[in-house]
């Protein structure tokens, strides 16, 4: 009797088993996307299994979990076909051989030039993007009519504004965060990697600490100095502008839908040029990859260059995103959008944000330095200098490994 | 025919037993598929062993003992020598994959030689879909036919090109009926894997549409451990988990290597590690200790408070003194740090209305270990009011009606009967739970994520950094990301440390005899 069941379940399961999908299988999609990813792929998919008679299979991951999972996932042939990811991801995952390139033929101009380059890797591309994000100057329009134009008008404004006593301030940025004090530094001369004479990025070229970096940290350690300037986290500075606590703040398009539903009367516009000089801020790029594990190569690439680089998906990708398209037939439509052109300008003065994987030792010291000045503990050249002697010797001990 | 209850016990015992089995064959069937043998072992001496115990008479007493024994082998015994396994490697960012695939990646690219011809396609196919035909054309017109691995120029005039419509495409080649774009899509995976030489290229297709000349730009040569580039010729040559060239450059992607006690060396003599360890592990040591004497004493102190009869509402009490305990560490953890903040949190307002200014709770190495020891205080006293209410119960009323009529006082009454014996059962998980918070992760990297920085340090620790968050900096906050071999290593250091200190809390204290005692 028991094994008479054992025999009839386990036959029920094997039977069942064939109609599972485990992994990537042949003529088979498996996508890993984030949940906007997933919701649009969901509508596209059923038109291309219409027509073409593949099945595709969407599975939901939480954003940062897609690059995580796949590096467990992907090896032992469990992984997707098709996932969705950041371009800062490039260099780890083709460092671990987990992406293989795409064939871009005949496509390439309908992109915009550099949300391309933040996908190439040598000689090759490995991604098809789908939006591009900067961050810029968001203000509260009915607390600044007309944004800055200066780092002078602006701090005019931070001068009048700011009542710390009635947590009334004029501008705000999350701290401690390379990321979003990037442009301040950059606008002066700051960089994080050199370039070599090729054209390569060059991780022993670091330029978080000439002249223009430090200067750039010391005009905002003035404001704080002055009190003027409060040492708030990402999401302290968020409840603030929504109060309208806040007149302005540095972030990007990813707080639109949020700022929208708390109704608050916002402007979005490039940050204020600093003695001239514009700031740069880093421009980051999403798009689609394929698994170097894929069975389905070729039909990975034609899904992705034939169904998902169309106007129809890109512009419902757009829809759900709310971030710039990088795909200039959708681009060029939906760039009358005040704040959708704001952040199509604030990334036409950007830089690509490092997609080496060496970044990883690069923001946590970088990072340090940003609390150590702005709360007045290190003066920012001696900060920026520890920091930047912490990025080498990580670096050094990473080559001298190989 | 009547069941009694044991037959009925037996027929649950046996549907429930076949119901396992079924998912340990189903789930050995996968992990064969996969290749993944010793797991497929384990599996199976697992499941075989659950059956005869549970199944034979003779076996009963083992009942008791087995499943807990597989489980902690599962969770406990089997992670702990992974770990130690992967800290005797290189495991981490650019040495994911192993040797094998490395190479399998590299020598399978291709590039495209100079003046490499594209072909536009179609494909034929068998009825089965299995054997395909291809019918190539190049730019300039010229035709190709190719099966069988080998391609050779065709003229539209040969007879086994058949155009059953006259429209000009061919319909048949070699009684192989032409698959149209549907088709193609359908049967894209079998057609990227065809392959024809031609001269000294190979006819391999590009993208979906177009088919190339290509060569192989890499060979792998077992004998020395190297890759050639046939494109240029350079070599690469296999050295710490990457193929190096002359000139320092590598192929990517790297693979997994055994490194030997090289993660263990760089620990000891990096001095990034050992610089700060000192002042880490004090700071480790006292938070763990202060954790647990503050909880303890708040814990104590509210349990006696409780424990006191003449209290009403006590239930009332209870429930609400146990609330933090069930709302979970990640989501109070970051409550309090925006009640903590400098700027806008609730706890400088509240000073600044009473002194006129605040406190830097995150930013001052001093009062962020002093917050985060009382957000520590607040997860951990509702346990050790638990612990303390059950331990309570157990001391003699006896002792305390002596004491009484002895005259002693309640202070005396607390020092000489309530601790001591209370400290009987409750040491043990004293020492657990300093165990725990010595590895207590979770507090350290959500509530300011071992900051503030050290001003001029040379490492990159913060000042509320313990060692288990300091070697996740480390690990994953460094170099080229992630280092599983370098944090592999510091678990099984910090294991042996813990270890060692628990060993030693347990002879020193002599818990464990005392509670064998009143066992």
């Amino acid at each position: 009797m028991r094994r008479l069941m054992i025999v009839v379940l386990s036959l029920a399961l094997l039977v069942g088993m064939t109609g599972l999908a485990f992994a990537s299988e042949e003529g088979k999609l498996l996508i890993w996307a984030d949940e906007i990813r997933a919701k649009v792929l969901q509508e596209v998919k059923e038109e291309f299994e219409e027509e073409y008679g593949i099945s595709v299979e969407i599975q939901e991951l939480a954003f940062g979990d897609i690059r995580d999972n796949l590096g467990v996932s992907g090896p032992t042939g469990e992984g997707p076909d098709i996932l969705v990811g950041a371009h800062d991801w490039l260099g780890q995952l083709v460092h671990d051989g987990l992406i293989a390139p795409i064939d871009l033929t005949g496509l390439k101009d309908q992109f915009y030039d550099v949300s391309l380059k933040a996908f190439t890797w040598g000689e090759d591309v490995y991604s098809v993007p789908y939006c591009m994000e900067s961050i810029g100057l968001f203000y509260n329009k009915d607390i600044v009519p007309e944004p800055p134009k200066t780092w002078e008008e602006l701090v005019k404004i931070v001068e009048e504004v700011t009542d710390p006593a009635s947590e009334t301030y004029g501008f705000i940025l999350p701290q401690p965060d390379p990321y979003h004090t990037f442009p301040i530094m950059s606008a002066t001369g700051g960089y994080v990697f050199g370039y070599t004479e090729d054209g390569e990025m060059d991780c022993f070229d670091i330029g978080l600490n000439n002249q223009g970096a430090v200067t750039g940290l010391e005009l905002l350690d003035s404001l704080a100095q002055k009190d003027l300037l409060p040492f708030v986290d990402y999401n302290t500075m968020m409840s603030l502008f929504k109060n309208g606590q806040a007149a302005m703040m540095i972030t990007g398009p990813w707080a639109f839908t949020d700022l929208k539903k708390a109704g608050v009367n916002f402007g979005f516009t490039k940050i204020p040029s600093i003695d001239g000089q514009t700031p740069k801020p880093f421009v980051g790029v999403q798009g689609f990859m394929i698994s170097a594990f894929s069975e389905n190569m070729m039909l990975a690439q034609a899904f992705l260059t034939e169904f998902v680089a169309t106007e129809k998906t890109m512009a419902k990708l757009y829809e759900l995103d709310g971030r710039p398209p990088v795909f200039k037939p959708v681009a060029d439509k939906v760039s009358s959008d005040p704040l959708i052109a704001g952040v199509l300008a604030s990334a036409a003065d950007g830089l690509p944000m490092p997609n080496i994987p060496e970044m990883a030792s690069v923001w946590q010291a970088w990072s340090d330095a940003l609390e150590l000045v702005l709360t007045q503990k290190q003066d920012a050249k001696s900060a920026l200098d520890n920091a930047v002697g912490h990025i080498y010797k990580t670096l050094a001990k990473e080559k001298a490994g190989n | 025919m009547s069941f009694t209850r044991e037959t009925y016990k037996v027929i649950l015992k046996i549907a429930i037993f076949s119901v396992l089995d079924a998912m340990a064959l189903w789930a050995s069937l996968t992990l064969y598929s996969h290749h993944a043998y010793k797991l497929l072992v384990i599996l199976l001496v697992g499941t075989v062993l659950l059956n005869i115990v549970f199944l034979s008479r003779k076996a009963y007493p083992l009942r008791y003992i087995i499943p807990g024994t597989l489980f902690m082998l599962c969770l406990v015994v089997y992670p702990l020598l992974y770990t130690a396994y992967i800290s005797f490697t290189n495991y981490g960012t650019g040495h994911i994959l192993n040797k094998e695939q490395s190479i399998e990646q590299i020598t399978g690219r291709y590039y495209l030689p100079e003046g490499a011809r594209t072909f536009k396609y179609s494909a034929y196919a068998d009825e089965n879909r299995e054997k395909f035909i291809l019918l190539l054309k190049d730019s300039e017109g010229n035709l190709f036919l190719a099966r069988d691995d080998k391609m050779e120029p065709v003229s539209l005039a040969d007879k086994s090109l058949v155009d059953k419509d006259a429209d000009g495409e061919i319909d048949e080649v070699y009684g192989y009926t032409r698959l149209s774009r549907k088709e193609i899509f359908r049967n894209l995976s079998a057609l990227q894997k065809l392959e024809y030489e031609y001269h000294e290229n190979i006819v391999k297709m590009k993208n979906f549409a177009l088919f190339a000349e290509l060569r192989k730009q890499y060979k792998y040569f077992p004998a020395e451990d190297k890759i050639v580039d046939l494109k240029t010729g350079k070599e690469y040559f296999a050295r710490h988990g990457y193929f190096v060239a002359e000139d320092g450059e590598n192929l990517l992607p790297g693979f997994m290597i055994k490194l030997g006690w090289e993660n263990y060396k760089t620990l000891l003599t990096d001095d990034r590690v050992s610089k700060p360890f000192i002042r880490v592990f004090i700071w480790t040591f006292e938070f763990a200790l202060l954790s647990v004497l503050t909880t303890f004493a708040l814990g104590l102190f509210l349990a006696i408070l409780l424990n006191d009869p003449r209290l009403r509402f006590r239930t009332l009490y209870r429930t609400i003194l146990i609330l933090p305990y069930a709302i979970p560490g990640f989501i109070s953890i970051l409550v309090w740090r925006g009640l903590f903040d400098t700027e806008v949190g609730v706890i400088n307002e509240i000073l600044q209305f009473i002194f006129g200014s605040g406190l830097p709770w995150l930013q001052d190495a001093f009062w962020a270990k002093f917050a985060i020891l009382v957000v520590n205080l607040w997860l951990g006293y509702p346990y050790m009011m638990l612990i303390c209410l059950g331990a309570l119960q157990s001391i003699p009323g006896e002792l305390y009606e002596a004491a009484a009529i002895d005259g002693a006082s309640g202070w005396q009454r607390f020092k000489f009967i309530t601790l001591p014996m209370l400290l009987v059962s409750v040491a043990p998980l004293l020492i657990s739970s300093f165990a725990y918070n010595f590895n207590n992760f979770l507090i350290i990297y959500l509530f300011n994520r071992g900051r503030p920085p050290i001003p001029g340090a040379q490492t990159p620790a913060g000042a509320t950094d313990i060692l288990i968050s300091y070697t996740y900096r480390l690990s994953f906050e460094s170099g080229q990301g992630s280092d599983f071999g370098l944090a592999s290593a510091v678990t099984i250091l910090i294991f042996i440390i813990t270890a060692v200190i628990t060993w030693f809390n347990f002879r020193y204290t002599g818990a464990l005899e005392d509670v064998k005692e009143n066992v």
